[in-house]
């Protein structure tokens, strides 16, 4: 039974009108209805503290899973004519998860404690997999960085390992480490959006994928950037230029679902100084700028110059980096406003229940 | 068994004896001497020091219209002790647990200050302490009930408005209370938290409130923030093998 209450008969849209289906005794059914209230516009939930540690990370981790990716799809599938694609793939990736502890660490607030993130595998904590998904993923960049170090010459100064190396099947490590990449890249999205930041939480379906293509176009930007200060790559080049494409046109595509999907909540992503920053930063230099002019040279059937493409590496690679300080920027705003947590537990339920 | 507070606020007066008498029992340290300018409210919300708020709803008229004058409300916030908790879920060290009286209690020795329970919480309850860098909100006096004594603020509530116990006793109290104010005619009265339908479930820290939740900074319908794993990875998931794939493919590309 559905029974319409208000604290007076003489208002229809009074903010105090409720409708309950379970008695006044019980929380049951009571779904208020008009706008919520505030309490002196004080916020309702508490923000995530962090700062450019975890907006570094994220960039980072996701440079990492993409390049062990193309690492691993080159060689696996023998996709490199000179190898100088797979070798940079696999140091790169080893560079960026070697510095993404430190920065994780230096953000806890009591960082001799970082093991306690071993202690338990919860499968509802997305960080709680994500200290475990890195953990996996680094040993995978450490065994193939090591391997690819003994045929380089690099550990002849130890003849163990270098025999130790060349014995390991490095393709099972990186068809392994190719998924713990994926993982890494991703999950700091899930992260995001599995807390009661609207903004984030909003966004769920989004986040990690959208952090996962910014992941794969910054590290096909980087791989990109060092192979074209090297000799002889331009086959490569010319594949990882198409690859690139499609990873910065996937990422198009979910930037443009944003307001969409968000509505009203989109408002600290899009707007002020960060919306600026997102707007010009990354979906414009970041993304749209790079595609266009590589689209432009696809039509007109000319390879890019070297120098140009060098430049957008660069700009795909700092609109990474926005992309990432964006979304926890705006996860503070959001968080700090209570109209906005009362929106969003609003259209949940009223998502879920009608 | 599991225990609880029932916060009645139509007996809050406002006095902060809760506030004060959880401070001294949990050695919290003072929050400066700042003072809101809008309100009786200096404390504002809930924090890594401040385990007990008394919110003061300071309005001189009936947000209805009729123009009717109303009281003030006072409600004496802490955290939920939810029966799903977000920050619990959240934690990846297993530092926040479910204590032998059913609370949610955060382990000083094992948290490592990583801060994820603090966006994972619904309510705004718990928070990161600068000092120590540790995670830190309400133990329901783990260690008063360890010896069979209620927790401080409800043993400091002159008026009984912070009541503690078994959560059914206090269910039953409870409903009848708000049976009482029916019959006297405050039939704005309910409670907040008990048999709720919402994915963060009943609160063992539960409140009789008389205006929407809203009106005291409190979500109306909460939602468990970890819902969204399962659609988070999946939606990763999609994506993932479909950029493996296009990458191989445009890395292929024609072969001569």
């Amino acid at each position: 039974m559905t029974r319409i209450y208000r604290s007076t008969e003489a208002t229809e849209t009074s903010t105090a009108a409720r409708i309950e289906q379970g008695g006044p005794s019980a929380g049951r059914g009571i779904t208020w209805v008009g706008r919520a209230e505030s309490y002196y516009g004080l916020p309702l939930i508490k923000k995530a503290h962090w700062g450019w540690q975890i907006i570094l990370y994220f960039f980072l981790g996701g440079i990492a899973g993409g390049s062990f990716l193309v690492a691993t799809l080159a060689d696996l599938l023998k996709l490199d004519d000179n190898h100088n694609l797979i070798r940079a793939g696999r140091y790169l990736s080893f560079v960026c998860i070697l510095a993404s502890p430190i920065l994780l660490i230096l953000d806890l607030g009591r960082p001799e404690r970082f093991h306690h993130m071993l202690r338990v595998l919860k499968l509802r904590s997305a960080m709680s997999l994500g200290s475990w998904g890195l953990s996996f993923f680094g040993m995978c960049c450490g065994v193939t960085t090591a391997y690819q170090a003994a045929h380089d010459g690099l550990l002849d100064w130890f003849p163990l390992l270098v025999r130790l190396m060349k014995a390991v099947p490095v393709k099972a490590v990186e068809a392994l480490g190719a998924i713990g990449g994926l993982f890494v890249a991703s999950y700091t999205g899930v992260l995001l959006s599995s807390t009661a930041v609207p903004v984030w939480a909003r966004a769920r379906h989004i986040l990690g994928p959208l952090f996962l293509t910014s992941g794969v176009s910054t590290a096909l930007a980087s791989l990109s950037f060092i192979l074209s200060l090297g000799r002889n790559n331009q086959r490569t080049l010319e594949k990882m230029e198409r690859a690139e494409m499609v990873a910065m046109s996937t990422e198009l595509g979910m930037l443009a679902a944003l307001p969409r999907v968000l509505g009203p909540l989109r408002k600290p992503l899009f707007t002020g100084r960060a919306g600026a920053l997102f707007g010009v930063g990354t979906i414009g230099s970041g993304v749209v700028l790079p595609l266009l002019v590589h689209l432009g040279y696809k039509l007109v059937r000319r390879s890019i110059p070297r120098g140009l493409n060098v430049g957008l590496d660069l700009l795909v690679l700092i609109g990474g980096l926005i992309l990432r300080y964006t979304w926890i920027v705006a996860g503070r705003t959001s968080a700090d406003d209570p109209k906005a947590v009362h929106y969003y537990n609003e259209i949940e339920w009223n998502g879920r229940h009608h | 068994m599991t225990h609880g507070f029932f916060t009645d606020t139509t007996l809050c007066i406002g006095c902060k004896a809760c506030e004060i008498a959880c401070k001294q029992w949990n050695q919290l340290p003072a929050d400066g001497y700042k003072l809101s300018s809008f309100s009786y409210d200096n404390t504002l919300a809930l924090s890594s020091t401040t385990w007990r708020h008394v919110a003061f709803v300071e309005r001189s008229r009936s947000t209805d219209g009729t123009g009717k004058a109303v009281n003030w409300l006072m409600m004496s916030d802490v955290c939920k002790h939810c029966t799903h908790a977000g920050c619990m879920e959240a934690c990846p060290t297993g530092a926040i647990v479910r204590n032998e009286f059913g609370d949610v209690y955060v382990q000083p020795d094992i948290c490592n200050g990583c801060g994820y329970c603090v966006p994972s919480c619904p309510f705004g309850v718990i928070g990161r302490n600068h000092d120590t860098g540790l995670a830190a909100k309400c133990t329901l006096c783990y260690d008063r009930q360890k010896d069979g004594i209620e927790p401080a603020c409800a043993k400091a509530c002159p008026t009984d408005s912070i009541f503690f116990g078994e959560l059914g006793e206090l269910h039953e109290k409870a409903k009848q209370r708000v049976k009482t104010l029916h019959e006297r005619g405050e039939t704005g009265a309910y409670l907040y938290g008990v048999d709720e339908d919402t994915s963060v479930g009943d609160l063992n820290a539960f409140f009789l409130l008389t205006d929407r939740p809203s009106v005291y900074n409190l979500p109306e319908k909460p939602q468990l923030p970890q819902e969204h794993i399962v659609p988070g990875f999946v939606a990763s998931l999609i994506a993932a093998i479909f950029l493996t794939l296009a990458t191989a493919i445009s890395l292929g590309g024609r072969r001569k």
